[in-house]
């Protein structure tokens, strides 16, 4: 039986030049963000606690708990709204179809029978608000003629919402049901946010203009505005209330996020600046906040969740990371216990220690993209899409100077010989490069279109497959390589070959769904049958002992086979990762580690059968 | 020679030799046999008796017995026990046609198949397999459940 036992999460999906949304549970210290299609739930207190809701058809935008924490409502980029229980297995209540064109922000009535939806549309859809569970109207909503990009319900009665949008209109609606009374043109720029005190007594508009105005909750009267003395630099991108309504919380493109006290009066003064730690660049742009009870959250472009505490402003802010986008392969550090390093094709490479989390980000002086990684020791390999392969010294936290080699061609695929780490083969698309330490030894022309390609621990032999699915083994001497034979039973181009620890089998595994494991000695096929994923296998690793092989497929499955089985005795983990498995890695005898398209990593516990 | 109708009707079809009929018969009511395998005898133009499996044996012999790189007919007899703890007992006709024979095997197994199957009465269920993993045990306790 298999487990799952950890899994790091992904961070939420920003984009350059918009704020993003993200909410928190009224009774607890959850919060919700989207990645993708995913809806991921994560628990402040406990960063490894995360639970992900992967039933949205289209990229996810953003999601919100009901008043009473029973129900989560999500939306999408096609404009549908879910409506699923917090608890169950996240079984779904209801599926509204509520805009024409992407849903940019969602709240509940406090009461938790109405839901306002707000986005792009045509015409007059742009804001809807309608019943919970039976979707009717609850009023007409025009008044804005481009993308509405924020709207927030009035926490107390007399209802009241109000929307703000890239018009730079702020509009408030009296009801229900709700009809247009009054519009605000104070701002200069995209109105981003608007948010209510928790008492409703005052509601606050963001803009990108740098400017926040408060308006008074029942009369939407402008009352104030936000000090411009040590106000922001930037575009302010979203705002959030204390609990006691008297602070907010503000984040802008200027980096910085910062604290406003809010007096009677209505007009904000700054009591604090908050910068988070980064390299300064673009990436460290603050996109999202929110306070959640003790906890002051901000999320930077990179996607970075900086956790500040309230009570204590300046304590140093535990920081979050992790990937944004498809996790395309994963190493074992070797020498730490058990560090695993996964990277993601935009360059990002993030460490983490099971048992504790995001463990760091390896900072590359150079952030080109990345398509394979191999890690030996205290090395990295890294191949991306120019012509280079670059090699990175790992020491703790930081990386050394990266070395490249520029090889002419586009690295296909890269291996490590693991016991003398010298030296490297690359595969491209006619034949393969032979690197020593960062100097091309030699470039050989094969002849066929190589897909995969691995090179034995003591380096002296390598395995190429082809796209016609054969694999061929040569020796290696010196700078060249030598035919020994040609292995056919793929029926499909050869996507991954890895040789097990003790160096007496590989496995190849191809795009028509196919894995064998070959006796190495032999060449012959030692297990087959191993068709049961029903897409192509991306990935594939052996566990430490050379007893058993886990292969990852496109279909989101993880099959893990025993060598001395049968293939049809297996265990097989279904949805691993929403789109798709993308690396693999043992890490002892007993846990894989699998990543995927989702953006997160996973670790499973395996429970030997008897 | 799919086109000589001698003693054969339905498209091409294969004729049904007595001996398939009544080995078919012992299987169904005298459970004599375990698993029968068919092939098709291009020759004579029949479905003849390949292979039986006494009762005693088990879906690993059926599995081992079948040819990997040619078709067959197979007919097996599946025991199992229901959620409410009945013995039951299952029949089921298994078209093995793997990915990687011949085509000209896959065509006459193919269109032979439906007269044969008329042939035979009595079966419960019917898979097609192109491989090995298509015939699972797990896939006949899916489908008699």
């Amino acid at each position: 039986m298999t487990q799952l036992a950890e899994t790091y999460a992904c961070v939420p999906t920003t984009e350059r030049g918009r704020g993003i949304l993200i909410s928190g549970s009224p009774k607890s210290n959850t919060i919700l963000y989207t990645n993708g299609r995913s809806v991921i739930i994560l628990n402040l207190d406990n960063p490894l606690d995360v639970s992900v809701y992967a039933e949205h058809a289209y990229p996810a935008t953003v999601a919100r708990f009901s008043p009473n924490c029973e129900w989560i409502a999500s939306a999408d980029v096609s404009g549908a709204v879910r409506i699923w229980g917090t608890r169950n297995e996240f079984v779904l209540k209801k599926e509204f179809k509520v805009l024409s064109g992407r849903i940019d922000d969602l709240q509940w009535s406090p009461d938790g029978m109405r839901i306002v939806a707000c986005g792009e549309g045509k015409g007059k859809s742009f804001v809807r608000a309608f019943m919970w569970d039976s979707g009717t109207n609850v009023g007409e909503f025009d008044g804005h003629s481009r993308r509405v990009l924020s709207c927030a319900f009035k926490p107390t009665r007399p209802f009241r919402i109000v929307t703000c949008g890239e018009d730079f209109l702020v509009n408030f609606y009296e009801g229900p049901p709700f009809k247009f009374k009054l519009s605000h043109r104070d701002h200069s720029n995209f109105a981003n946010c608007v948010r209510f005190s928790p008492d409703g007594s005052k509601f606050i508009t963001v803009s990108s203009d740098k400017k926040g105005i408060i308006y008074d909750g029942k009369s939407a009267e402008k009352i104030g505005e936000l000090s411009s003395e040590d106000g922001h630099k930037g575009s302010i991108y979203a705002v959030s209330w204390s609990p006691d309504g008297k602070k907010v919380l503000t984040v802008s493109a200027d980096k910085s996020a910062k604290i406003w006290d809010i007096s009677e009066d209505g007009n904000g003064k700054v009591k604090k600046t908050l910068t988070s730690p980064g390299s300064g660049g673009v990436e460290d742009m603050l996109v999202g906040c929110l306070w959640q009870n003790d906890h002051l959250v901000t999320v930077s472009l990179a996607g970075t969740i900086s956790l500040f505490s309230a009570a204590d402003l300046d304590k140093a802010p535990i920081l979050l990371s992790g990937h944004m986008k498809n996790v395309t392969s994963l190493a074992i550090l070797k020498n730490d216990p058990k560090v695993i390093v996964s990277s993601s094709y935009d360059g990002l490479m993030v460490k983490w220690i099971p048992g504790v989390g995001y463990s760091g980000r390896l900072q590359r002086k150079d952030n080109s993209q990345i398509k394979c990684l191999a890690a030996i020791e205290e090395e990295i390999v890294t191949s991306g899409f120019d012509n280079k392969i670059w090699r990175v010294s790992v020491h703790g936290d930081q990386c050394g100077d990266a070395d490249s080699v520029d090889i002419g061609t586009q690295p296909k695929d890269l291996s490590l010989a693991l016991l003398s780490p010298e030296i490297a083969l690359v595969s491209t698309d006619s034949g393969v490069v032979m690197l020593h330490g960062t100097k091309v030894v030699s470039t050989i022309n094969l002849g066929f279109t190589v897909t995969a390609s691995a090179i034995a621990p003591d380096g002296m032999e390598a395995i190429i497959g082809g796209q016609d699915g054969k694999l061929h083994i040569y020796s290696i001497t010196g700078d060249t390589l030598k035919e020994e034979a040609v292995l056919e039973k793929h029926r499909g181009a050869v996507s991954v070959i890895r040789y097990s620890p003790d160096v007496s089998m590989f496995a190849s595994g191809d795009l028509n769904r196919e894995v064998v494991v070959w006796d190495h000695v032999s060449r012959e096929v030692k297990l087959k049958n191993m068709l049961y994923h029903t897409a192509r296998v991306n990935c594939l690793a052996w566990s430490p002992n050379s007893s058993m092989v886990a292969t990852g497929s496109l279909d989101t499955c993880v099959i893990i086979y025993e060598v001395d089985k049968p293939a049809s005795s297996r265990l097989t983990i279904k949805g691993a990762h929403l789109g798709g498995v993308y690396g693999l890695a043992f890490t002892d005898q007993y846990s894989v580690v699998s990543s995927g398209e989702d953006a997160c990593v996973r670790v499973w516990r395996l429970t030997p059968q008897s | 020679m799919s086109y000589r109708g001698r003693g054969t009707n339905a498209s091409s079809g294969m004729g049904v030799a007595e001996q398939s009929m009544t080995t078919y018969l012992e299987l169904q009511r005298k459970k004599v046999h375990r698993y029968v395998i068919f092939k098709i005898d291009e020759k004579k133009k029949e479905v003849v008796v390949e292979k039986t499996g006494g009762p005693a044996e088990s879906y690993d012999d059926l599995t081992a017995s079948l040819p990997e790189n040619d078709c067959r007919y197979a007919v097996y007899d599946y025991d199992f026990v229901t959620s409410e703890n009945c013995q039951k007992s299952k029949i089921f006709f298994i078209a093995w046609s793997p990915a990687v024979s011949r085509i000209r095997a896959k065509m006459l197994y193919a269109t032979s198949k439906e007269r044969f199957r008329r042939e035979l009465a009595g079966i419960h269920y019917e898979i097609q397999a192109t491989d090995p993993t298509e015939m699972d045990l797990e896939v006949l306790r899916d489908r008699a459940n």
